[in-house]
């Protein structure tokens, strides 16, 4: 009770600020754009016909009432809580009257299937390289890793998203250019192997990138740990390798790689534009490129809640999860 | 006495090499050492003096920039073994159950995410074929043995004091029984009363397993304490050893002389003398006698040769030209 008290209380208000404090941002800036989203839409509508004028007016107030501008700034930012209580964040105004939720909705299964696989295997993957290699620094093998990967995490992600491309697409046509998958959505070996499919690309060209930066870090941290003195100490009492590597290295550069995962982990509502805009893969971050080219704000904002509110609870969690990784971490 | 350990001519430098300019640090120069069965061997000498390093050469635990440049060390168990070229399996074989090492500063030693059981368990799992359990109770029974509470097994090391992780370190060294103990500094940085305590710890271990122990301190008091015998070392070099009661009664060395008279005493209220001058850089130490540029007997031949160590009877040694021209 008193680990509640003490413990969690104080972070799951800091959670509940973060969100007030970035969702009344979203709230504002907006209103403060010199464009006006009403009258923006019915230029658009009055180019394409003749419009009369009372048909205007009336349509005016719809439009405002659905963009949830109307009554004063108070009435409006209550109404916008409401709203966003209820999961309305309010019409897409390219793809109009689509709900923006429906557009997130579809591509979220995307992203978040991409992301979450793409994330935790390059940590592992670069956490166990990384150590090894600053583990054992005159090996061979680490050494060619190590050169590798360095050589791999200064080259600018979209160059080698389009290496991949070009590559695999287009010179040797061996993974499909567009699209998250093919065939009817059913739980089926072709449909879920064409997933797999679908994404191996992406998936490849984030996991170099991704793996090739906790390599990295993985290997200075490693670097710091191994010159310490219950290294040394396991070492001269003769402990296994695989003993040190796992209980004595990994485990006390775990603190800081939980945290690298845990807030990759809540960045991914934002999707990742690049990746998925280069592969033409159907999920939010290439919702969100489109939304910014055609000023769709209802949308940005949409996805700019989901990011918010992701990338806070990350950050929750992350904090709770302190004291399981490192017993000096006071729960206070 | 049977010999347990010997050291031969040791010569152990820090080579380093940066830019070009090759740097030797000569941190063990020449040294040979007898170490005998059951007996507590202090070996004592100012900072920087080579003690860590002379420790790192007897134990075999050589890394770079260290590197043995002449001298053997051999082990005398069943049988010997060669300390300066043992195999993986051979260390891991005889460390822990053989040779052991209580290392200096247990501050940082113990790992601090792991539990103290399961450190013990890591440890012990290393030579021995037993589980968690078993490891666990082999562990609880030797602390509550040497007086500690079981409760020490179930903390991390940050929640114990300075004193008992360094209880909790001596116990983790010594629980497979080692015939031979290194001790580097295991009372520094503790105060007066806990040091007093380790102290009594060590000697009570040493005597029930009748085990070697080879402690290397600064603090002479601490070797009153303790020692059987006593080897003094500066600048890298063996200056004098002797049994404890010579070395304090009759130092023969002017170091040692110095040592022991910088030592407070009860009955005598005045006010110590330091050394003059201070110690050499072992990267460029002096000529001759290392000692000779703060020596108040250096003569001609000091500041040219080097004093080999002479026996003056009865295993009493020194490095001096005063003493053994005297002798000769």
């Amino acid at each position: 009770m008193n680990l509640l008290k003490s413990y969690f209380l104080p972070r799951l208000s800091q959670w509940l600020i973060t969100i007030l404090v970035g969702v009344t941002v979203t709230f504002i800036l907006p209103r403060l754009l010199p464009t006006d989203p009403v009258e923006r839409t019915l230029s658009t509508l009055s180019s394409l016909q003749t419009m009369d004028p009372r048909a205007v007016e009336s349509l005016k107030e719809a439009l405002e009432d659905l963009y949830g501008l109307g009554g004063s700034p108070f009435e409006q930012y209550i109404n916008y809580w409401k709203r966003l209580i209820r999961g309305d964040l309010g019409p897409s105004m390219s793809a109009f009257p689509t709900p923006v939720i429906e557009i997130i909705g579809a591509g979220l299964p995307w992203t978040v299937g991409l992301l979450i696989s793409t994330i935790f295997i390059s940590w592992i993957l670069g956490i166990i390289l990384g150590t090894l290699a600053g583990y054992l620094p005159k090996n061979l093998w680490c050494q060619i890793m190590d050169k590798i990967f360095i050589s791999i995490y200064p080259i600018p992600y979209y160059i080698l998203a389009l290496i991949l491309v070009m590559s695999f697409c287009y010179h040797f046509q061996v993974f499909p250019l567009v699209g998250g998958a093919s065939g009817k959505p059913e739980i089926s070996w072709s449909y879920l192997s064409s997933i797999l499919w679908h994404s191996f690309l992406p998936a490849t060209s984030l996991i170099v990138g991704s793996t090739a930066f906790r390599f990295i870090m993985a290997k200075a941290l490693t670097s710091t740990i191994i010159a310490s003195d219950y290294v040394h100490y396991a070492e001269t009492a003769g402990l296994s390798r695989w003993r040190i590597v796992l209980f004595y290295v990994i485990r006390n550069t775990l603190l800081p790689q939980a945290t690298d995962l845990g807030l990759s982990i809540g960045a991914i509502f934002s999707g990742t534009v690049i990746t998925e805009v280069v592969f033409s893969y159907p999920g939010i971050g290439y919702s969100l490129y489109m939304g910014l080219l055609q000023a769709d704000f209802n949308l940005i904002l949409g996805i700019t809640v989901f990011s918010i509110v992701g990338i806070a609870t990350a950050a929750l969690l992350v904090d709770l999860s302190y004291p399981l990784l490192d017993p000096r971490v006071r729960y206070k | 006495m049977a010999i347990i350990a010997e050291a031969k001519h040791l010569k152990a430098y820090y080579i380093t090499q940066s830019y070009g300019i090759e740097r030797t640090v000569k941190a063990v120069d020449d040294i040979s050492l007898e170490i005998k069965e059951k007996e507590i061997l202090g070996i004592a000498g100012e900072s920087g003096c080579g003690k860590s390093t002379l420790l790192k050469a007897l134990l075999g635990t050589i890394d770079p920039p260290l590197k043995i440049v002449d001298g053997t060390m051999q082990y005398e168990f069943e049988e010997s073994y060669n300390v300066l070229s043992m195999s993986k399996d051979e260390i891991k074989q005889i460390r822990w159950t053989k040779v052991s090492y209580i290392p200096q500063g247990s501050m940082h030693v113990l790992n601090p995410v792991r539990k103290i059981r399961d450190t013990f368990h890591d440890f012990i799992a290393t030579h021995q074929n037993l589980n968690k359990s078993e490891t666990t109770q082999l562990s609880q029974d030797y602390l509550q043995k040497l007086g500690l509470s079981g409760q020490v097994m179930n903390a991390y090391p940050h929640q114990l004091s300075g004193g008992m992780r360094q209880r909790a370190t001596i116990a983790l060294a010594t629980i497979l029984s080692p015939k031979l103990v290194f001790a580097d500094e295991p009372t520094t940085a503790l105060d007066v009363l806990v040091q007093r305590g380790v102290v009594q710890l060590l000697k009570e271990i040493q005597q029930r397993e009748g085990s070697t122990l080879v402690l290397v301190s600064h603090d002479m008091g601490v070797h009153a304490n303790l020692a059987d015998r006593i080897a003094i070392l500066y600048a890298g070099k063996l200056v004098e050893e002797a049994d404890t009661r010579s070395i304090f009664k009759n130092p023969l060395h002017p170091y040692t002389q110095y040592l022991i008279e910088s030592l407070p005493r009860l009955d005598d209220k005045t006010e110590r003398s330091s050394i003059p001058g201070r110690p050499p850089a072992l990267d460029n130490p002096p000529e001759g006698c290392r000692f000779h540029p703060r020596c108040p007997h250096a003569m001609d031949i000091c500041t040219k040769e080097v004093p080999p160590l002479v026996d003056m009877g009865g295993g009493h040694k020194t490095a001096c030209f005063l003493v053994s021209e005297e002798k000769t």
